[in-house]
């Protein structure tokens, strides 16, 4: 520990470095503590190139086989998710990036396609998912037209692309929420980053802990960018996200599985009448711990990325300034003045490895510290989603979806997408919103003015076997309430080859996308912005039929046929003859004979006893 | 039997228990009595009901079942498939135009030359593939113009009189093909004799000329199945070792080829090069030559932290061929179907510790691998962040001579024998495998293929055979790896027999019987009727 230092306060003035495209590549950590021993950590990495450049093929910091691949396919914005997991907004409130950073569960795309017709688009589309399956090992070639949309209301470009251009892009998306994501997909999304996961803030990614995170989400953004009064570039955002469980993160490698603690270590409610030296009832241990970067990331941070700006710090913390942060030697701390919530680190150019750590702070004693010490409460989020499935039986679904708008003050708008399999037939006419109250006085009371929740719908039926349900409902919640909405839905009975390999384990059914619009009316930063929020994906049973079913019914028809067919063959060809006349069958010459041998035991048990019995009526006959 | 019951009955009436209790287990104690004697016309309706449920089951049930279970497989023309992969379809030959431009020379002692010299060139050449045939050019080859639009004419041969005490000499033009051959005035053949001195000397500089072409056919006949009498006789080691080498390192052909050229190295820097003028300058040259046979698209990429496959500072010979770090180094295959070219440059101190006298050519910074590309080894710049076009000099030029080996020339008469082949492997395979299904658009392709392959041979050594033969392979390589063939259906013996004893046992059964019963009782009738005779 001697070679860390504690930083006091030292007031450095810095501004951030804003997201100016000038230099060819930036990257940043930003650690952020959540209540219940979570630690979000964000990573960015964002790196351009010029627009003649891109094309004449020369690529230095953007990655070449990303770009050949944006090139062939005509791709002129471009977004990929990879998520697992599940955020959790009630513990820890708004999401990173305003949630345009992540995805549904599994693996999301969505692009902007330059293509004179849909034929065309579709057909780009197609070299576009086959080729990125091949470049991130994901199954994103079975992105296929039951699986792909094209969002009306959603989805706007990010980039700033020229009238021309905008006039023949295609927009389209889609989801595989199946995709089970880990390593396999980690390894060629290190490889796109200049540093490659060598040197810099990717050096501390690592599979083991990213994919034990409580939830993560990575994200590859590529946009072109045009900076007032200077030239356009391309620009390549690749975003990490994760949640980790700062407990889980810390056990060791070589020993991972968790074990009870030593007695002596039990941390016991001795409020409970029960609590004696033999008796404990565990206490939820929300007390902060301590922990560094080597041990929640598995491995140190080995120095700077070369390639980035020396003035940008590449890692920040997002704690209140009186929480307590050790670094090691030649870091410098800077802290901008009007954020009391910040604190960033600039590193030595040497390559040496960072460390930074936090230790325990006690909650007694002279000092004695808070939760408010500890991690900056979380922002509330400006909406709660949250969908599931009801109904009953094999055939009759439907969903529910609970949306809440936390704030007092202010209505949120926002764009509620479904992209349904087509085998959930789903039954537009049945789609209700119910508002009620959920806070003040009237709490839990149904609004009278139903119909002002749903503002626009776009429908887009299915086809079977063709493609999916698309479903985007524009809606306005009022302030402090929540909207039940629900509408119903048929299962369908799939073919005998359309089952997946396991199909007793459901139908993932995608993340409904919301797309919170931005509203000027509001006062607060975050709802100026167009902001994102998904909820869970969603497990559907479907009826499934009994796989060995093709030999049953070979067999049972077999039967039918064979025993029609007997009986009809017989009675066309047997003569009929008296009882006595025709020849013996078998068995009753069997059964003939079995009855002889039983007769003749018989007669010779009966033998035996009038024998004894004349015997022993001589013997009486003497003792007379 | 029944009777001895009743026997028994009637001798021992003490036991009468026993036959009182009989009429309740049935028929046993009934009397068998002879059936009254079976009419003729039910005897005939019986026989015909058995003949009509087999006519039934063989004439319609079989047909059905045979249809409804056979897999599809599409005709295949397959003498004609197995004729092409054994090379008794085509005879390739490759006749090769040479004009000879006399000059001056009169109309009649021109011609003599020429015989002469053709003459002299049979004499040389035993291979009949590869043929050489002179004609006189049409006008004198001083404009260039008329012997490059001539495409049938693959040399010219420009005669000019000489210095009369020297002996001939020859030298090849450097872009055109054109040979200029020096004589002494002298050595011109006379009318009638039988050989002549500068007719031998023409042939025997034809014939070295066009020798490394000759053994590349010679060799691409010689390694293919072809078995006919069109196969060269002994082509020597060497030359197939030499040539193999060249062949087993050339791409596969393509239209397109991607060239990518990749800096790589193991730390931070340099992290920028001056690749873009680098091959404006020493690799565009050759491109704008190669241009009306192939396209090229060029990339290039910087990549930092890419450490190699081998860690070693002196790489031996088997450390070349696992320096690439296939598994970290972004070259993952292109796109579009073209095949990429890789050029990479690595910045790092190694060195090769491999005297390359088995190639020469080669610098000791560099290797080549074959049909993938080539890397150079290149010290840390002095600027240590930039790579300078200067610097890029010697491995562009090394390059770009890779580029020319990798990029093998000869190319209908490869392409055709591909072509071949792949037919003839499909038809091994049709014959082998019964129960692999042939979808009818593998016949298409097989059709397609064979009439391009007929166009091509027709036209060897001309234009139009390169663009066939390309057809011809595309379509056989389709034909070959057709999806659906790939994945073939598999019943396995015991699922038929399960899925069809439930269905022909309880059927099959009463049938057989029912018509060995007739045979039986037709046999006895025929036996009482002779014994009546």
């Amino acid at each position: 520990m001697q070679f860390f230092s504690f930083l006091l306060t030292v007031l450095v003035p810095f501004v951030v470095a804003s997201a100016a495209p000038a230099a060819d590549y930036h990257e940043q950590l930003n650690l952020k503590p959540l209540p219940q021993n979570s630690l979000l950590a964000s990573f960015n990495f964002r790196s351009n190139t010029s627009l003649p450049e891109f094309e004449a093929h020369n690529f230095r910091f953007f990655p070449r086989s990303l770009g050949q691949i944006l090139q062939h396919a005509g791709t002129r914005e471009l977004h990929l998710r990879f998520s697992l997991g599940r955020w959790d907004a009630e513990t820890w409130g708004a999401r990173p990036w305003d949630g345009t950073k992540e995805g549904g569960t599994g693996v999301e795309l969505w692009a902007w396609l330059e293509a004179e017709s849909d034929d065309e688009a579709d057909h780009k589309w197609l070299t576009l998912t086959n080729a990125l399956s091949g470049l991130f090992c994901a199954s994103l070639n079975f992105i296929d037209s039951t699986r792909t949309t094209r969002p009306v209301m959603s989805f706007r470009p990010e980039g700033d692309h020229p009238n021309t251009t905008m006039a023949n892009m295609h927009l389209l998306h889609g989801v595989l929420p199946r995709e089970v994501v880990c390593t396999e997909n980690l390894t060629p999304f290190l490889k796109l980053l200049p540093c490659k996961g060598k040197a810099g803030v990717s050096s501390l990614l690592d599979g083991h802990k990213l994919f034990d995170a409580s939830w993560q989400s990575m994200a590859i953004d590529v946009k072109p960018v045009c900076p007032t009064g200077e030239e356009c570039v391309l620009q390549i955002e690749q975003t990490i996200d994760m949640v980790l469980d700062i407990e889980r993160s810390k056990r060791p490698r070589d020993n991972p599985i968790p074990r009870p603690p030593p007695s002596h270590e039990l941390k016991c409610n001795t409020t409970k009448p029960y609590h004696a030296d033999d008796t404990c009832f565990p206490t939820d241990s929300l007390n902060a711990q301590e922990w560094n970067l080597n041990q929640i990331f598995g491995k140190p941070m080995l120095g700077n990325c070369p390639l980035t700006d020396p003035k940008t710090p590449p890692v920040c913390i997002q704690a209140p300034h009186s929480r307590d942060v050790f670094t090691s030697m030649g870091v410098e701390e800077l802290k901008e003045p009007g954020n009391e919530n910040q604190r960033c680190y600039l590193l030595p150019s040497n390559d040496e490895e960072f460390h930074l750590s936090l230790p325990f702070m006690p909650r007694d004693g002279d000092r004695p510290k808070t939760d408010a010490d500890e991690f900056v409460q979380p922002a509330t989020p400006l909406l709660y989603a949250e969908r599931s499935l009801t109904g009953h039986g094999q055939e009759h679904g439907g969903v529910q979806a609970i949306l809440t708008n936390p704030s007092p003050g202010a209505e949120v708008e926002f764009v509620y997408m479904e992209s349904l399999p087509w085998f959930m037939r789903i039954y537009l006419h049945t789609l209700k919103a119910r508002i009620s109250h959920r806070t003040g006085s009237d709490a839990g009371q149904t609004l009278h003015d139903d119909d002002d929740v749903i503002k626009e719908i776009y429908y887009r039926p299915f086809l079977d076997r063709q493609r999916g349900t698309q479903l985007e409902i524009r809606m306005k919640i009022p302030p402090g309430s929540t909207v039940f909405m629900a509408y119903d839905f048929e299962k369908t009975i799939l073919r005998y080859t359309e089952y997946p390999p396991d199909a007793n384990r459901g139908f993932d059914v995608a993340a409904a996308v919301i797309t919170i619009l931005p509203s000027n009316s509001s006062t607060t930063t975050t709802a100026r912005r167009m902001s994102n929020l998904r909820t869970t994906s969603m497990l559907l049973n479907l009826p499934t039929p009994d796989f060995s079913m093709p030999y049953n019914v070979i067999i049972f028809t077999s039967t039918c046929i064979a025993l029609a067919f007997g009986g009809l063959y017989n009675i066309l060809v047997r003569r009929f003859v008296g009882r006595d006349e025709g020849p013996e069958v078998s068995l009753v010459k069997l059964r003939r004979r079995l009855q002889e041998a039983v007769q003749k035991v018989k007669a010779r048990a009966m033998e035996r006893l009038g024998a004894a019995g004349k015997e022993a009526k001589k013997v009486e006959g003497k003792s007379d | 039997m029944s009777a001895d019951i009743i026997n028994d009955g009637d001798s021992k009436p003490a036991s009468a228990e026993a036959t009182v209790s009989l009429p309740a287990t049935g028929i046993a104690t009934v009397e068998r009595k002879e059936p009254p004697p079976e009419k003729d016309a039910d005897t005939r309706r019986r026989t015909w009901i058995v003949i009509s449920f087999w006519l039934i089951a063989v004439f319609i049930g079989l047909p059905i079942w045979w249809n409804t279970t056979t897999i599809y497989r599409a005709n295949l023309p397959l003498t004609q498939m197995t004729d092409w992969a054994d090379g008794k379809a085509c005879e390739p030959v490759f006749p090769l135009r040479i004009a000879l431009d006399v000059g001056s020379l009169p109309e009649q002692e021109a011609q003599n030359l020429l015989r002469l010299t053709q003459h002299a060139l049979d004499d040389l050449n035993d291979f009949s593939g590869h043929h050489l045939r002179l004609q006189l050019a049409q006008a004198p080859a001083e404009t260039i113009t008329p012997v490059r639009d001539d495409s049938n004419v693959a040399l010219t041969i420009r005669l000019a009189p000489g210095d009369a005490a020297h002996t001939a000499s020859s030298s090849l033009h450097p872009h055109l093909p054109i040979l200029d051959v020096q004589y002494p005035p002298n050595s011109l053949p006379t009318a009638n004799s039988p050989s002549s001195g500068l007719a031998t000397y023409i042939a025997t500089q034809l014939g070295s000329t066009f020798a490394e072409e000759q053994n590349i056919i010679s060799y691409l006949l010689e390694t293919s199945s072809i078995t006919s009498e069109h196969k060269p006789k002994g082509i020597s080691q060497e030359v197939v070792d030499t040539v193999s080498k060249r062949m087993t390192r050339s791409l596969k052909y393509s239209q397109t080829y991607h060239l990518t050229f990749s800096l790589f190295t193991n730390g931070p820097v340099p992290s920028s090069w001056d690749i873009e003028a680098a091959i404006d300058e020493y690799l565009k040259p050759v491109l704008d030559m190669l241009k009306p046979i192939h396209d090229f698209t060029i990339d290039t990429q910087v990549q930092l932290y890419a450490a190699p496959g081998v860690q070693s500072q002196v790489l031996g010979k088997e450390d070349l061929s696992s320096f690439i770090n296939a598994a970290e180094w972004p070259l993952s295959p292109s796109i579009g179907g073209a095949p990429t070219v890789n050029f990479i440059v690595y910045i790092g101190n190694q060195t090769i510790g491999v005297p390359s006298e088995t190639s020469p050519g080669e610098t000791s910074q560099s290797w080549m691998i074959p049909q993938w590309g080539s890397v150079y080894l290149l010290a840390p710049p002095a600027e240590a962040t930039h790579v300078s076009s200067e610097t890029l000099k010697q491995p562009i030029l090394t390059f770009t001579s890779h580029l020319l080996t990798l990029l093998a020339r000869i190319r209908s008469a490869d392409l055709l024998l591909r072509a071949s082949s792949s037919l003839g492997s499909l038809a091994r395979l049709t014959l082998a495998l019964p129960s692999i299904s042939i979808p009818s658009n593998v016949a298409d392709g097989v059709v397609k293929t064979i009439h391009h392959l007929e166009l091509a041979c027709a036209s060897l050594g001309g234009a139009k055979s390169l663009e066939h033969a390309r057809i011809a392979e595309a379509e056989a390589e389709r034909a070959f790896f057709e999806k659906s063939m790939v994945g073939q259906l598999y019943f396995p013996d015991e699922h038929k027999v399960a899925v069809y004893l439930p269905l022909l046992g309880p059927i099959g059964v009463p049938l057989v019987m029912g018509l060995l019963n007739e045979i039986k009782t037709w046999k006895n009738k025929r036996s009482q009727k002779l014994k009546a005779a």
